[in-house]
């Protein structure tokens, strides 16, 4: 599935309203639509830009600024771990080690096998007397130990009755879709940072 | 109730912390909280609550550190249309993290706040530009946002007066630019998040090209304090010039990393070593971040210096958005250097060629440095580099405190960098090996 669906068009198209100029409504928009397809797909964007009487470029411009919007498949539970400063003093280093071998996935962006997880090591999320932290299904998770990762992610593997963590999802529409894996073919967006960095 | 790792029942913003379910209206509301809204709106002019905050000598808590009336007073009085208050609830400052203290714990303090300031600018509306990141404080502003309407606190008639007000949220989706108030007006406008030049200033030409005043959440959460007790009595506390106290975050190598309210002109001794429990056992502090990632250090050595905020200027540093980072001796500042750089880097918006070229210049050269492959050569680029980026070259701030990165760890930690660089060892690493 690669495309929104007519109700959540509509809600998109009901957002300019909001706000004192029409545009503004770009990223909510994108937030709709990312909150149905998991990430944002061409069509996707092409789409929302029709919503709002935009032009595409410019929302996929706005898209790949923004580090929270995601333009390749991601998992289920995305774990996104600080690893600036204050987390690093603090072992945020071991933890994404960690991370890696309890998903099974050898870098950042890769989607588990089971379209489960993937992780992303992010800037600073504020939070730093909590040290090393994580966002993870819209929650902190803090203090984290390489304990406290293999928990995290075992109590999402167990069927959903038994999660501990059920109740923490946000209330979304749907659940997730789960994400597809799409391989090789949109690499090269990924790296949006280098993309934004190098202007 | 949310957790608390910091200042309970402080002076002025954490005085209510100790309650629990304070960001429930009902119980802000028996407190005191409130009030100051209900007082503004019936009975004073916007003019006498810029007075009050005036006396009171806040200013800008975000790190730019400009008073607060004087913000206010630059929205033209006179302008017909909508006027609106920012709040920049946008905290990404490597080493913050006080104002999620604040809206975990107090959500309607902001709210308050928020409506307090926007009647004091002349407008109707604040809108709250609030990170991504932040999703429980999100929920809990959405939350009290609501209640407050419901009770008619926020609305066409607060308190029955006949003075609309109402605050709205907008979620920022993670870009630490827009933390500069102009990268984020241009994100609150549906934009790529790239600092604008001035003039035209925000008071003038803000969001959506209307007369603007961006404040910090914290400087927001201190006003309903002000109008309740008097600027007067905020101002007894505090230095001379540098009112009142403030939030700061304290992380990184110490015992109990938190969120302390202080008194401004305590010093930093007072703050890492008694606040925050001082350095882990067998450790030996090395040097401290003052005002977040963006201050420029300050070795151990330099403890007993004053959070004056003018104090710190002298220094070329600055209390900027109180995130205090401390370093002991078992890491290396290179590699805490190098750290730094990549964030500057992966976070430059790319609009000013020395911001986005020089960050990632700078990164490259600590990278070959931190692979044993450095030389005397690289010294002399991040030497260079530094000063490239400082001094204004940027239209934001982010690629001077970039360059303070550089500057200052070079400055007060050379024998490190040229252990690096020259002789490929580092002899702090070792001794953590060893520990």
């Amino acid at each position: 599935m690669s495309a929104l669906s007519e109700h959540v068009i509509g809600e998109i198209k009901e957002l300019p309203g909001k706000y004192p100029q029409p545009r503004s409504a770009v990223m909510p928009a994108l937030d709709l639509a990312q909150e149905e397809l998991g990430h944002l797909t061409q069509e996707a964007m092409t789409q929302v830009a029709e919503a709002l009487q935009l032009d595409p470029g410019y929302v996929e411009g706005v898209a790949t600024f923004y580090t929270l919007f995601h333009l390749e498949p991601v998992g289920k539970h995305r774990f996104y771990v600080c690893t600036n400063l204050s987390c690093m003093l603090r072992g945020s280093e071991s933890i994404i080690e960690r991370l890696k071998v309890a998903i099974g996935v050898t870098e950042a962006g890769e989607v588990s096998k089971d379209g489960m997880f993937s992780y992303e090591e992010v800037e600073c999320l504020g939070a730093c007397e909590y040290a090393p932290v994580c966002r993870l299904d819209h929650r902190y998770e803090k203090d984290l130990t390489e304990t406290k990762i293999d928990q995290l992610v075992n109590d999402r593997r167990l069927p959903r009755r038994y999660q501990k963590h059920a109740t923490a999802a946000p209330a979304t529409r749907k659940p997730a879709a789960p994400a597809t894996r799409k391989p090789a073919a949109r690499r090269t967006t990924r790296s949006t940072r280098t993309k934004k960095a190098d202007g | 109730m949310a957790e608390q790792r910091g200042t309970v029942g402080g002076p002025v913003l954490t005085e209510w912390f100790a309650t629990a379910d304070l960001h429930k209206l009902d119980v802000y509301e028996a407190l005191g909280g409130y009030s100051a809204l209900r007082k503004v709106v019936t009975g004073m002019t916007a003019v006498q609550v810029i007075d009050e905050v005036k006396v009171s000598g806040l200013r800008g808590r975000g790190g730019a550190d400009f008073p607060t009336a004087t913000k206010w007073s630059f929205v033209p009085k006179d302008h017909p249309g909508p006027k609106f208050i920012v709040v920049n609830a946008d905290e990404s400052e490597p080493g913050s993290a006080k104002d999620r203290y604040l809206l975990e714990n107090s959500p309607h303090m902001l709210v308050e706040g928020a409506a307090i300031a926007t009647f004091a600018i002349g407008g109707h509306d604040a809108w709250v530009y609030i990170r991504g990141e932040y999703d429980l404080p999100f929920e809990m502003l959405r939350d009290a946002i609501a209640e407050a309407r419901t009770k008619g606190y926020l609305g066409a008639r607060p308190f029955g007066a006949d003075y609309p007000l109402d605050v709205h949220l907008y979620r920022g989706h993670g870009a630490y630019i827009c933390g500069e108030e102009t990268a984020l007006l241009e994100s609150l406008e549906g934009k790529r998040a790239q600092p604008r030049s001035r003039p035209p200033f925000p008071a003038v030409k803000g969001a959506w090209g209307l007369p603007t005043a961006v404040n910090n959440v914290e400087t927001l959460a201190t006003v309903p304090w002000i109008i309740r007790h008097s600027g007067a009595e905020y101002a007894t506390r505090g230095t001379e010039k540098a009112k009142g106290t403030r939030m700061v975050t304290v992380s990184g190598d110490v015992q109990k990393p938190g969120n302390y309210e202080i008194e401004i002109g305590v010093t930093y001794r007072h703050i890492i070593e008694e606040l925050a429990g001082g350095a882990l056992p067998g450790r030996k502090l090395k040097v401290f971040w003052p005002g977040g990632s963006s201050a420029k250090v300050l070795p151990a050595s330099m403890l007993d210096t004053s959070t004056d905020l003018d104090g710190l200027k002298a220094l070329g540093t600055m209390g900027g958005s109180g995130g205090i980072i401390v370093m002991d001796d078992s890491h290396c500042i290179v590699k805490g250097a190098a750290r730094l750089l990549r964030f500057y880097a992966h976070e430059s918006c790319g609009k000013c060629t020395p911001c986005r070229v020089g960050g990632n210049w700078a990164v490259r050269t600590y990278d070959r440095i931190l692979a044993g492959e450095g030389s005397q050569l690289d010294l002399n680029i991040l030497d260079r580099v530094q000063q490239g980026l400082q001094a204004g070259r940027c239209l934001c701030g982010l690629g001077d405190a970039a360059g303070w990165v550089i500057q200052s760890t070079m400055t007060h930690f050379r024998n490190e960098y040229e252990e690096h660089s020259l002789h490929n060892t580092c002899s702090v690493e070792k001794v953590a090996v060893g520990a």
